[in-house]
């Protein structure tokens, strides 16, 4: 595309990106298992997962000569000196803050039930902060959505149904289990919960209801308050709230990617694919597609500015003259269309 | 600029719009050639070629004189450019709810998404994970000065919390208010000092009613280019220019924005109040159910509380979809709400002498019909008096602040004094109206001759009365009413705009009905009247 392109005035966003940063939550007490510039594959082991975190106080004086106790650090009775050894064995976790006028006593996060939770995608560790986060560049492409929630996941992506469709609860079995399944345009917070509850690691969907959204969230906060761990599952919904199908292109990428290993990311809502080998569909540069309005979903074909142009409520607006299903072109919203690049 | 350009171009990057201008240099001022303004993904230079290109169709002489002949001059093309960027979240933090109110209010004025906690009856772990929150930019951590006695068991827990936290996160800025700095000290551990994150010390909340605490956030905040402070800096000077008291209300998709300045006659200076509130966003991140009712209250539209909330969804994820029929109304629906919550989070302007215009900014109202924009500005802010509305159509506001030399930017407002601003009209809102058949008459000259209307309160009156036009409104009330001034007769002068002059009698405050049905009844007719074809 030259510079001059008209094309360039109708939104667009990447159809792929590379070089994605994801944001892996590490809350006080959860131990990070890499380092800043660990190379990571798909799987290794990326924290250590502290169930049942509570506040317990412990005496950290340390020999002479020792470096200050600092917030974020591991601490255990082993590090304490002389008398202060005698500390209970089981005290033993992440240095929280100093206790207000007490010299040398700390606030520690301890519990009892760990978990392994490992990486769900290769690439390498940029930052981590204790108590806070780790920060890992992904290796691969990604394919940004609009909203995610749950928890990031790995599993090998299957198509449950066409671009267009809705999965219900009862479409969705055990043999599901360990895959990201891409749903098409819709899906409801039970065929959610079921699609949890069989193994399933994540959903793609085009878009997702506000209500079937809150519903789901309130089971998943049920389920990370449940103390057996459960493996993570994640939702990616690829463009809102109001029903269309997923994109054509991005459609085609996922059939295309059928049966291998992808992750579902939340922090920023993405799916991940490091398949070198797959070839990338081609989009027509003429290619768009209605992301909002009446006819939201549609995909054709744009010839044109149109200008500005008065719709509906007297509003004036730049427009496209876009055909659809061959038929003539009509004037639409700039605003209402994205193109893929 | 220094170099005497024929043409330059203005850029409002917000993070939902962006809108850009053409200005050229004709007969010796500065004159608005072109604006238009598109979704942020779109490029500012494809937007530059589109007026380019329009420009030289329309009138080639014109484009060749500025030095616009050529697709190639757009990449060439001086700018002042204006940004607005998501506003980053601060954890406001003390010992008492008492205490964390306060501070929370003059951090939610000064342009920070704000979190507020307080220690007192607050699991400790709770606390140490949110200041350690990644999406957090600065610890806002108060006291009392000295700590009051609810405070002094807790403070000293706060500090050492907030002392730990830059341990965990070096980068985090962290402002010790008040009494907040001593306790910090005094825990033993040190907060170092070449971290990369700052450390500051602010007065406490109460000193100057909070605001030295609040200019201070508002700097730690914004760079240079930071457009809503820009949009300050050009208000004062468009005051100075115009010799007006004006009130700007600007609504974005990631805060919305009150400023007000005054020029008053022998005063050494404009005297300019600003506020920038996350919470005024058109869509709040995360609202709730709150802002979703707030906003139903506002439409006519009979949507569902699910539809509109999935609406509303789709608007944040994509603020320029869906922008005609129905969805016009909810944006200006979400508009108003926004509005109002501004003007909640900033009652100290409503202290302030009353403006005489009031302007629209900002990327809400770019897809909306002046005239509509003209109702919602009347519905949202009540208060008596007379005023004119404008828009800043051309969202040069915000660039034109960024101009750094103060002389040079009175001159390219005071040459574009005329167009700047789209005019909406005028606004009449007496206060103090009593309820019966009849409060008065209004006399008018207007565009189709003259008008005589009777005034009943709770109704809306308009009269024609186009752009650029002006004229003198007789009034006669049977009661002592409040324009302002208080008083029975006035003879004001008002200007026209695209929705002519309206004769607000709804009272002050507004009551809508309680019974959604009745109430979207009311907004239709009101709408109905100023936004054509709003029912197409």
């Amino acid at each position: 595309m030259t510079a001059h392109d008209w094309r360039a005035e109708i939104p667009s966003r990447p159809f792929v990106e590379a070089g994605l940063e994801t944001h892996l939550p590490l809350p006080p007490g959860d131990r990070a298992l890499v380092e800043t510039g660990t190379e990571l594959a798909p799987g290794d082991p990326l924290l250590e997962h502290l169930r049942d975190a509570r506040i317990d106080e412990a005496d950290v004086r340390s020999s002479v000569g020792a470096p200050p106790p600092v917030a974020g650090t591991r601490w255990s009775p082993t590090l304490a000196t002389g008398r202060f050894r005698r500390g209970r064995p089981e005290l033993e976790g992440e240095l929280l803050a100093p206790v207000a006028g007490q010299r040398d006593r700390w606030r520690i996060v301890v519990g009892d039930h760990r978990s392994v939770g490992t990486s769900p995608v290769g690439g390498l560790v940029v930052d981590v902060r204790p108590g806070a986060e780790v920060r890992i560049r992904v290796a691969g492409l990604a394919v940004r959505g609009a909203m995610a929630a749950g928890a990031s996941a790995r599993g090998r992506l299957e198509l449950a149904t066409d671009p267009f469709g809705d999965l219900r609860p009862g479409g969705i079995d055990v043999g599901r289990a360990g895959s990201i399944l891409v749903v098409g345009s819709r899906i409801d917070a039970e065929a959610l919960t079921r699609a949890r509850a069989m193994g399933v690691r994540g959903i793609v969907v085009a878009s997702l209801p506000g209500k079937e959204l809150r519903d789901f969230l309130a089971s998943e906060r049920r389920q990370r308050a449940a103390l057996h761990p459960a493996p993570p599952f994640g939702l990616l919904v690829l463009d809102g709230t109001l029903r269309r199908p997923i994109a054509s292109p991005i459609a085609e990428l996922f059939e295309r990617l059928a049966g291998r290993e992808v992750a579902l990311l939340v922090d920023p809502p993405a799916l991940v694919f490091d398949a070198p080998d797959v070839e990338l569909p081609a989009i027509d540069p003429d290619w768009v597609r209605l992301r909002s309005g009446p006819t939201a979903g549609a995909e054709g074909r744009v010839t044109g500015l149109a200008g500005r142009r008065r719709f509906a409520a007297g509003v004036m607006l730049e427009a496209a003259w876009v055909e659809i299903d061959g038929e003539p072109p009509v004037d639409t919203p700039l605003g209402d269309l994205e193109r893929l690049v | 600029m220094s170099s005497e350009p024929r043409a330059f171009a203005t850029v409002d990057q917000g993070t939902a719009t962006v809108a850009v201008s053409l200005l050229g240099r004709l007969d010796g001022r500065w004159r608005l050639l072109g604006s238009t303004a598109a979704p942020a993904s779109v490029p500012a230079d494809a937007l530059l070629h589109r007026l380019r290109a329009r420009l030289d169709a329309a009138d080639p002489g014109l484009a060749a004189g500025v030095g616009l002949a050529a697709a190639e001059a757009v990449a060439d093309l001086p700018r002042v450019e204006s940004r607005t960027t998501p506003p980053p979240v601060l954890v406001v933090v003390a010992a008492t709810e008492r205490v964390v109110r306060p501070l929370a209010a003059a951090a939610a004025t000064a342009g920070w998404r704000v979190r507020a906690m307080a220690l007192e009856g607050a699991e400790i772990l709770s606390i140490a994970s949110a200041l350690a929150d990644p999406s957090v930019t600065a610890v806002l951590a108060g006291a009392s000065d000295p700590p009051g006695a609810d405070e002094r068991p807790l403070v000293g827990e706060l500090a050492a919390l907030a002392a730990a936290a830059t341990q965990r996160r070096p980068d985090l800025v962290l402002v010790l208010a008040g009494g907040m700095s001593d306790a910090v000290n005094r825990t033993g551990l040190p907060v170092a000092h070449d971290r990369p994150g700052a450390t500051l010390l602010a007065p406490a909340v109460a000193t100057a009613d909070g605001a030295r605490l609040r200019e201070l956030l508002d700097g730690v905040r914004g760079g240079a280019s930071d457009g809503r402070r820009a949009l300050a800096t050009s208000t004062a000077t468009l005051a100075e220019v115009l010799r007006r008291r004006i009130e700007v209300v600007e609504v974005g998709q990631s805060a919305g924005a009150r400023v007000a300045a005054a020029w008053a006659p022998g005063a050494p200076a404009v005297s300019v109040t600003w506020a920038t509130v996350a919470g005024a966003a058109l869509i709040p991140p995360g609202a709730d159910d709150t802002v979703v009712d707030e906003i139903a209250g506002w439409l006519a539209a009979p949507l569902d509380r699910l539809r509109l909330r999935d609406r509303l969804r789709e608007l944040a994820v994509a603020p320029w979809g869906d922008a005609t029929g129905e969805g016009a109304q909810v944006r200006l629906a979400a508009a108003r709400a926004a509005v109002a919550r501004l003007a909640g989070a900033t009652p100290a302007f409503d202290a302030l002498p009353a403006p005489d215009l009031v302007v629209a900014a900002g990327g809400a109202w770019s897809v909306a019909p002046g005239p509509a924009v003209a109702l919602a500005l009347a519905d949202v802010l009540r208060r008596p008096g007379v005023r004119a509305l404008g828009l800043d159509h051309a969202s040069l506001l915000g660039p034109l602040g960024t101009i750094e030399d103060e002389a040079e930017r009175r001159r390219v407002v005071a040459d574009l004094r005329d167009e700047l601003l789209l005019p909406l009209g005028s606004v009449l809102m007496p206060g103090a109206l009593r309820a019966g058949h009849s409060a008065g008459r209004l006399g008018i000259v207007a565009a189709d001759g003259p008008v005589e209307l009777d005034l009943v309160p709770g109704g809306l009156e308009l009269v024609d009365l186009p752009p650029g036009s002006r004229a003198i409104v007789d009034v006669r009330f049977r009661d002592t009413v409040d324009l302002g001034l208080r008083g029975r007769q006035f003879a004001l002068e008002v200007a026209g705009g695209l929705g002519g002059l309206l004769v607000d009698l709804r009272g002050i405050p507004m009551r809508l009905p309680d019974r959604l049905e009745r109430r979207r009844e009311l907004l239709a007719a009101w709408q109905g009247a100023l936004w054509t074809g709003v029912d197409a």
